[in-house]
C-alpha cells in the first residue's frame, strides 16, 4: 500500500514538472534541455527557507519566485538564440546550476545534500503521512492542470502557437514574438519550481545528485512520448513511465544486477526518445489539428 | 616556480586545452555546415572514440597505444556513419524539434551503454608517466606534445581535404545550399557520410588527446559538447577555421579564468563567455555564415 502511495505521489509530481515543460516545448516550440534546474531552484530555495524555520507558504511562494525569475534572468540571453542553440543554452544552465550547489557549500552544503526537509504544513493542516501528502500533490497537479488549460486556451496560448508553427507570420501580425516566449518560459520555470517544491518536502532530503541531466531527459521522455502540445499527453506519460521507473526499483534483484540497472534503464529511455522519434514524433495522445511530424 | 613562468604556463595549459577543443568544434560545426542541425550526440563520439581505445588496450586485445589507435578511430567513424542511418538520415526532412530530441535521445543511449559495458568510474590508460620537456621553466609532457603535434596535423589534413580535393569541395557546396549542390549533380550521400567520417574522427582523437592527458569517463562527451559548441558560437557556426580560434580562445579562456574563480567553476566559464557573446552580438547565429 505505501508502494502504491510513494508510486501516485511519484507521478503527481512528475505530472506537474511535465505540464510545465509542455507549456515550453509543446507549446511554444521552446527546446529546453535544463528544465531540472528550476526544478532544483524551487526545491532548494523552499527546502532552505523551511530549514531555516521559515513557514511552508513562504518556502513555497519564494521557491516558485526564485524558479521564474531564474528563467526570467537566463531566457533574455538564451531567447535570443534560435531552436537548437537554445537547447545547448538551456543544457548548459543546468550543468552550471548543479555546479553552483555543489560548490556553495555555504549555503547548500554541497554534495552533503540537505537532510531533514519538514514535511509541509498549510492552512493549519499537516501533510507529513503519504495519505495526505498524496492529497496535497494531487491538489497541485490538478491545480496545475487546470491554470496552464486555462493559459493555453486563452487568446495568450493561442498566440504562444502561432509563434511556434510561424514566427514570421506571428511577427507580421504583430505579437511580438520574443516577449511571448519569455513569458511562455518564466511560466514554465514557475510550475517547474512547484515541482521541485514538491520534490523536496517528499523526499526529505535533497542533494546535487537528484538534479542532473537524467532528470531532464526523464521529464523530456515524459512529455515527447506522453504527446507534446496536448493535456493529457504529459499526464499519460508521467504515469507510463514513471510506473516504470518506480516498480524497476522495487524489484528484488541481486546486487551486482542493480548497478546495470541504472545505465541499462537509461539506454531504455534514450532509445525510447529515438523510437518515438522517428516513428510516431507527435506521442501518444496526438495533438488536435497538428499535422504529423510536429 | 616564479610567477611570470607560472602565468606562462597556465597559458600553455589553456593552449593545450584549447587545441582539443578545437577538434570537438570542428567536427561540431561541420555537421551543421553539412545537414543544418546540431548533433547532440557529437559529445557520444569524443567519448566513444577513448573507450575504443581503452577497449582494444585491455583485455583481450591488449594492444599497444600506436596499434590500437586506428582501429578505435575506425571503429569511432562507423558510430558517426551508423548514427546518421539509423537516426538521422530517417529524420533528414523533419522538422527541427524531432531531428533534436532524438539527437538527444542517441546521446542518452550511448552515454548508457558506454557506463553499463565500464561502469560510471573515471579511468585512465594506465600508461606509464614520462618525463616530461623542460624549456624556458615550462614542462610539457608527453601526451601535451602529441596534443600540439596531432592538432597541427589534423588542422593541416583538414584544410588539405577541404579546399584542395574535390571531395571537400562538394561538402563546401552542400554547407551553402543542399538542394543546388544535389541538381548540379554532386554526390551529396558520399559527401554526408564523409562528414560524419571527419567529425566522428576529429571527435575522437580530441577524446583520446583529452583522456591521455587526464581521464576517461563516461562524463566526459557532455560537459564538452557544450564547450565545443561555445567555441563554435564565437567563430560563428559553420565556420571551420571559427572552430578552431574558437576552441582555442575557450581553452585559454578557461585555465586563465581559474586564476581568478574558484577551479570548481572552471567549467562554467565557457558558459558565460557564450552569454557574453549573445549579449553583444545577439544575431550571431540567424543563419548568415561568415565564410
Amino acid at each position: 500500500m505505501d508502494l502504491l502511495l510513494h508510486l501516485a505521489i511519484v507521478i503527481a509530481i512528475y505530472a506537474v514538472f511535465a505540464l510545465s515543460l509542455n507549456v515550453e516545448i509543446g507549446y511554444t516550440g521552446l527546446f529546453n534541455f535544463g528544465h531540472v534546474a528550476f526544478f532544483a531552484i524551487g526545491a532548494y530555495t523552499s527546502a532552505l527557507l523551511t530549514l531555516a524555520g521559515a513557514p511552508f507558504g513562504l518556502g513555497l511562494a519564494a521557491g516558485l519566485a526564485a524558479a521564474g525569475l531564474c528563467g526570467y534572468l537566463l531566457s533574455i540571453p538564451a531567447l535570443k538564440l534560435q531552436g537548437d542553440y537554445f537547447g545547448i543554452a538551456t543544457l548548459g544552465f543546468g550543468e552550471i546550476l548543479r555546479m553552483v550547489v555543489n560548490n556553495e557549500v555555504w549555503l547548500t552544503k554541497g554534495p552533503m545534500g540537505l537532510p531533514g526537509i519538514p514535511r509541509p504544513e498549510l492552512f493549519g493542516l499537516h501533510f507529513d503521512t503519504l495519505p495526505a501528502y498524496l492529497a496535497l500533490s494531487v491538489g497541485m497537479a490538478l491545480a496545475t492542470f487546470a491554470v496552464l488549460a486555462f493559459i493555453v486556451l486563452s487568446p495568450f496560448g493561442r498566440a504562444l502557437k502561432a509563434v511556434r508553427d510561424d514566427e514570421t507570420a506571428a511577427e507580421i501580425l504583430g505579437k511580438n514574438a520574443f516577449r511571448f516566449k519569455i513569458k511562455s518560459f518564466v511560466i514554465g520555470s514557475v510550475f517547474a519550481g512547484l515541482a521541485g517544491v514538491l520534490w523536496a518536502h517528499y523526499a526529505t532530503f535533497i542533494s546535487p545528485g537528484d538534479f542532473t541531466l537524467t532528470e531532464t531527459i526523464l521529464v523530456l521522455l515524459i512529455v515527447v512520448m506522453g504527446g507534446k502540445g496536448t493535456f493529457h499527453g504529459p499526464v499519460v506519460g508521467a504515469v507510463v513511465l514513471i510506473f516504470f521507473q518506480e516498480s524497476v526499483r522495487f524489484l528484488r534483484l541481486p546486487p551486482e544486477w542493480t548497478r546495470l540497472l541504472g545505465p541499462l534503464q537509461q539506454m531504455v529511455f534514450g532509445l525510447l526518445l529515438v523510437v518515438f522519434m522517428v516513428f510516431r514524433p507527435e506521442g501518444i495522445v496526438r495533438e488536435k489539428g497538428g499535422r504529423r511530424g510536429d | 616556480m616564479d610567477s611570470i613562468s607560472y602565468y606562462l604556463q597556465t597559458a600553455l595549459n589553456g593552449l593545450l586545452a584549447g587545441c582539443i577543443y578545437a577538434l570537438f568544434a570542428m567536427g561540431l560545426t561541420l555537421i551543421y555546415g553539412v545537414l543544418n542541425f546540431v548533433n547532440f550526440a557529437h559529445g557520444e563520439l569524443i567519448m566513444w572514440g577513448a573507450y575504443f581505445l581503452f577497449l582494444f588496450m585491455g583485455d583481450p586485445f591488449g594492444l599497444p597505444l600506436y596499434a590500437a589507435l586506428l582501429p578505435a578511430l575506425a571503429l569511432t567513424g562507423c558510430l558517426g556513419v551508423a548514427m546518421d542511418f539509423s537516426v538521422f538520415r530517417p529524420l533528414r526532412r523533419a522538422n527541427r524539434l524531432t531531428l533534436l530530441i532524438a539527437a538527444m535521445g542517441l546521446s542518452v543511449f550511448l552515454r548508457n551503454a558506454a557506463q553499463f559495458f565500464w561502469g560510471a568510474e573515471v579511468r585512465t590508460y594506465g600508461l606509464e608517466i614520462t618525463a616530461g620537456m623542460r624549456f624556458l621553466g615550462l614542462s610539457l609532457t608527453a601526451p601535451q606534445i602529441a596534443i600540439i603535434a596531432v592538432t597541427i596535423l589534423c588542422v593541416t589534413a583538414v584544410y588539405l581535404l577541404f579546399f584542395r580535393s574535390r571531395l571537400g569541395k562538394s561538402m563546401r557546396a552542400l554547407s551553402d545550399n543542399l538542394d543546388l549542390a544535389r541538381i548540379s549533380g554532386i554526390d551529396t550521400k558520399r559527401a554526408i557520410l564523409a562528414a560524419w567520417v571527419i567529425s566522428a574522427v576529429l571527435a575522437a582523437v580530441g577524446g583520446i588527446l583529452l583522456a591521455l592527458d587526464t581521464n576517461l569517463s563516461p562524463e566526459m562527451g557532455v560537459i564538452n559538447l557544450i564547450k565545443a559548441f561555445a567555441a563554435t558560437l564565437i567563430g560563428g557556426v559553420g565556420n571551420l577555421w571559427g572552430a578552431l580560434l574558437g576552441g582555442l580562445l575557450i581553452g585559454l579562456a578557461e585555465n586563465l579564468g581559474v586564476l581568478f574563480v574558484s577551479p570548481g567553476y572552471k567549467d562554467a566559464i565557457a558558459f558565460v563567455i557564450m552569454v557574453i557573446i549573445l549579449l553583444a552580438r545577439p544575431y550571431v547565429i540567424t543563419g548568415e555564415r561568415s565564410d
